[in-house]
């Protein structure tokens, strides 16, 4: 299991069209891969989970990836977002 | 007739045509083989997948892609593994039908979203009960009501347009139409202008008495619906409608064409915006680049300060889009009217004569101040970027910022981060202070906005939410009007830049007297632009000098109003 935090820097926070991109992102790996934020946790894979955890701009989540792929997993999430997430 | 809200301009005559939807009953039916149930369940999801792709993609050759992007969020929610996986379990572990494991879900969902606190989030729950009835209806074997079929001439009259069912308006044939439900930023009300379709929504009733057939008129600006028009009302707002549609014509001819008056005086016309998406609306609208920017929208509703390179995103997306046009930001103006809890701003007792904008910046360079400036710096590499200081009353203010800004600069120089060495900085003037120092000031700064709104506050010394003194509230008041004149004319002395950003700069009846002034900048919403530009280039600055002096030589508000509206009507 490996794990990173990184601060969301896009305007909207993870709206419907961010997050989107990063579940499109996360469903490439075959690992589990996971966020937590102050107050839950959300599947990355799931656009309703990473909805419903309510990102906003500036909120620092972390990325909790386990699985044969993980460390590719985690560097591309990190990577995703810090790009703005297609924003 | 009834009231609503108006939701996209226009007027609509036609006849109603009246959507609903049929009444699905959906109960925690049992099923006997819950494997079977689970494939009916997947046959449905990828019906409805293939229906949702179809009509995302004719909304994106009919409308545009942006407004296809709704759909495309659905698709995204339809084929979210989390809700599928639930709705899945849900069948076999109850041994229930898929319509209502879909009921369950899809509901626990559209009620998580309904009470976020969080606008764009609340919109999501709309989404979520649309796609609910979606799946149902493919189930259930029921038809989705064919918007597009309607014939020429139709006003849709519907309780709500799910997004799915606005997608589907062909509008070439719908001239109107009216909901029950909804609000101006619902996603009917965005597709209806961005089809420049004219609406009314959040019309009370109108179900009940509207039946299929009706002849009916909507006024898509005013927010009104009339059942059954008399033939005196029918005439009335047919030429309204015609009034409408060839304004339209003729502002539209004035995208492209320069901003210069019948004695060639060029001006600049600019857009005032709150937010980096704003841009497209200057765009649209063919603003010659931002005459205002507020940046407050960075600092509010959320719970820690905009870091520096937040910023620098926010700034940089707007000049990159204005593809080098200027672009004048305006660094932080807050106050005690706001309440900030992460910046530790408390309820002012007299906020507009208080602690904010660049008193409160100057007294917080290195959390508040220093970061913006650097954040703007930065971002002036991309595109036009100058920078504007709110609510100066002395010149030690302007040199204690100017001062900073270099400060900053030489940081980025030693650093070797890239920003535009020649960047303008120039100030709001808007108090009366600043107004009686232009001479003074002018010889210190890049370039002047007026902002009218303050600056007829603060030389009434009236407050501009209280009514019951409202009627002092004028900026054609002659204290005003000669503040502003001064202004302009110390401005062009000392050669800089006059612009003006307030409310008075898209005033029909204020524009003769400040093209007369000299003012070279006209900064507005951009909806005025186009209007203004008409406007501005049917005027001879020369001819209006007469004009103005007479407006001077009145004494009471009242006068110079009656005057200028005479004038502005001939």
């Amino acid at each position: 299991m490996v794990r990173a935090k990184v601060v969301i820097r896009n305007l909207t926070g993870l709206h419907l069209r961010p997050a989107g991109v990063l579940c499109n992102k996360a469903i490439l790996y075959k690992s589990r891969i996971q966020f937590q934020t102050n107050t839950t946790t959300a599947n990355a894979k799931s656009v309703l989970s990473v909805l419903g955890a309510c990102v906003k701009s500036g909120d620092e989540i972390e990325f909790i990836c386990e699985g044969e792929d993980e460390q590719e997993a985690l560097d591309s999430m990190i990577k995703v977002v810090e790009d703005g997430l297609g924003e | 007739m009834f009231k609503g809200t108006n939701a996209s301009a226009g007027i609509g005559i036609g006849k109603a045509a009246v959507i609903k939807e049929v009444e699905m009953v959906i109960r925690p039916d049992k099923v006997a083989n819950a494997q079977a149930e689970v494939e009916r369940f997947r046959d449905a999801l990828s019906e409805t997948v293939a229906r949702t792709k179809a009509l995302a993609e004719d909304l994106a050759t009919k409308v545009g892609e942006k407004e296809a992007e709704i759909m495309q969020g659905h698709l995204m929610l339809l084929l979210d593994p989390m809700m599928t996986g639930e709705i899945e379990n849900g069948i076999t572990g109850d041994s229930v039908c898929s319509e209502y494991a879909i009921e369950t879900v899809c509901t626990t969902y559209a009620d998580m979203f309904a009470s976020m606190d969080d606008e764009l989030m609340q919109q999501r729950a709309t989404d979520m009960r649309d796609i609910k009835t979606r799946m149902q209806q493919v189930l259930q074997g029921i038809k989705p009501v064919d918007i597009a079929a309607l014939p020429a001439g139709s006003i849709i009259v519907a309780k709500d347009l799910t997004p799915s069912m606005t997608a589907g308006i062909n509008p070439a044939n719908v001239t109107g139409i009216v909901t029950e439900l909804g609000g101006k930023t619902s996603h009917s009300a965005i597709l209806a202008r961005a089809l420049e379709i004219p609406a009314v929504v959040a019309v009370n009733g109108v179900m009940d008495q509207i039946k299929e057939g009706d002849s009916i008129v909507l006024d898509g600006s005013e927010g009104v619906v009339i059942v059954g028009p008399t033939d005196v009302e029918l005439a009335e707002y047919t030429a309204k409608r015609d009034v409408f549609l060839q304004e339209k014509k003729d502002l539209e001819r004035f995208i492209g064409m320069p901003t210069v008056t019948k004695d060639g005086v060029h001006i600049e016309l600019v857009a005032n915006i709150g937010n980096p998406e704003d841009v497209t609306k200057v765009l649209q609208y063919d603003g010659e680049g931002v005459g205002l920017f507020r940046t407050e929208f960075l600092f509010m509703d959320r719970t820690s300060m905009p870091t520096e390179e937040e910023q620098f995103e926010a700034y940089k997306k707007v000049a990159v889009g204005l593809s080098g046009k200027p672009v004048i930001i305006r660094t932080l103006d807050i106050g005690g009217d706001k309440e900030i809890p992460y910046m530790g701003l408390k309820k002012d007792e007299n906020p507009f004569l208080g602690y904010r904008a660049i008193r409160l910046c100057l007294d917080r360079k290195e959390d508040i101040y220093r970061p913006q400036l650097r954040a703007l710096l930065r971002a002036s590499a991309f595109g036009g970027i100058k920078i504007m200081i709110p609510m100066i009353t002395c010149i030690d203010e302007i040199r204690e910022a100017k001062a900073l800004i270099e400060e900053v600069k030489r940081e980025l120089d030693q650093k070797g981060i890239a920003y535009n060495k020649e960047i303008q900085v120039g100030i709001m003037v808007e108090t009366a202070a600043a107004s009686l120092m232009a001479d003074v000031f002018a010889k210190e700064v890049d370039f002047f906005s007026i902002g009218t709104n303050d600056l007829t506050q603060y030389t009434m010394s009236v407050d501009r939410g209280n009514e019951k003194i409202s009627y002092l509230y004028s900026t054609f008041n002659p204290a005003v009007l000669r503040s502003i004149r001064n202004i302009i004319r110390c401005g062009r002395e000392a050669g800089i830049m006059v612009g003006m950003c307030g409310e008075a700069a898209s005033d029909p009846m204020m524009i003769p007297l400040l093209l007369a002034f000299g003012l070279n900048e006209f900064s507005m919403s951009a909806s005025a632009i186009l209007k203004s530009r008409k406007m501005i280039t049917e005027y001879s600055a020369e001819d209006l000098e007469a004009v103005a002096e007479k407006a001077m030589s009145f004494t009471t508000a009242k006068e110079v109003e009656a005057y200028m509206k005479e004038f502005v009507n001939q």
